[in-house]
């Protein structure tokens, strides 16, 4: 079996939700055992976002005042939004938005890792299938960082597998949210 | 191959979700989110595993420019069938609905037309030989 395939994700963890009157924000924290550099480098870096983001950028997202194509992986229609980097103070602060999201990254150095801090503005109903899909992608960051890449996965790839199920039920439990939406129907055939 | 999904633009994808459900009586049939991106499709009660209409969001110039021209030419967007126009735009129109024209004779159908609140005319067609 290759390390693909025995990939599952650990418990939901790391998450948490903040209601600003109708917005909601996602919270993810993740501790990563690589450098803030390198760390930097994975979010910023196209080369490094196609082996684990949720989207392909079409320019580095390291500069501020920059304007990058996001071009939704895997998306079931092609789909690309325009964003610009806000704030790019490398290796610690990154800031852009992703069509309608707003995404802020913040990179802390931890013993020789960083501490990880995702916030983005996301859906109510979509809070608990974007915790578990940034859960696996941040577990395929991990990998790709420690030169053990696992590939990318994410929409349908992450979906039609088991953890992404559990990971969706147990992070809308956590957030004490109804049960999650059903994936489309094409992502449940295994 | 099979026709299994047709699109439309929609300027607000809560707000078309709600008017193709609530006002016009269709079922939510898939609905996820990827970053912006929102995949979210309704399908028809009396044929659930039917051919799915796709309410996409309207966030490109591009998509905008076609909705609008299209609108303003008084094209319907997307065309529904009945075997009872005149029951449905009663119902519809009792839902707080606009019509653009009441059910009207046309050669070999009687057609109703319907505003969606999203940007889009909508057609109601039923077909003279379904007629009672």
């Amino acid at each position: 079996m290759t390390d693909r395939e025995q990939y599952s994700p650990g418990p939901a963890s790391g998450a948490q939700i903040r209601k600003d009157g109708e917005k909601w924000t996602l919270i993810l924290v993740r501790e990563l055992r690589h450098s803030p550099e390198k760390v930097w480098q994975a979010l910023t870096d196209p080369a490094h976002l196609r082996e684990w983001a949720p989207f392909d950028a079409d320019g580095s997202l390291g500069t501020v005042g920059t304007t990058v194509k996001l071009t939704t992986a895997g998306a079931p229609t092609p789909h690309v939004s325009e964003t610009r980097v806000t704030r790019a103070d490398a290796p610690e602060l990154l800031e852009y938005n992703w069509g309608d999201h707003n995404m802020r990254w913040e990179l802390e150095a931890l013993g020789g890792g960083t501490r990880l801090t995702l916030w983005t503005n996301i859906g109510r109903r979509f809070i608990a299938m974007g915790a578990a899909g940034w859960h696996i992608c941040f577990d395929v960051l991990d990998r790709l960082l420690s030169g053990t890449p696992i590939g990318r996965m994410v929409a349908g790839d992450a979906m039609k597998f088991s953890g992404w199920q559990r990971l969706n039920a147990e992070y809308a439990r956590q957030f004490g949210i109804e049960t999650p939406n059903r994936p489309p129907q094409a992502a449940q055939k295994s | 191959m099979k026709i299994k999904v047709t699109s439309l633009y929609v300027d607000d994808q809560d707000k078309a979700l709600r008017f193709y459900t609530e006002v016009l009586g269709f079922a939510k049939k898939s609905d996820f989110s990827q970053g912006p991106f929102r995949w979210l499709t309704v399908a028809s009660p009396e044929e659930p595993d039917g051919t799915e209409l796709q309410l996409a969001l309207n966030n490109n110039p591009e998509a905008a420019a076609y909705q609008r021209a299209i609108f303003q030419k008084g094209q319907p967007a997307a065309m529904f069938f009945t075997d009872d126009v005149k029951g449905d735009y009663e119902r519809i129109k009792a839902r707080g609905a606009q019509f653009t024209m009441p059910p009207t004779d046309v050669t070999g159908s009687t057609i109703a037309m319907l505003n969606d609140t999203c940007g889009n005319l909508i057609q109601l067609t039923q077909l003279a030989r379904y007629s009672r």
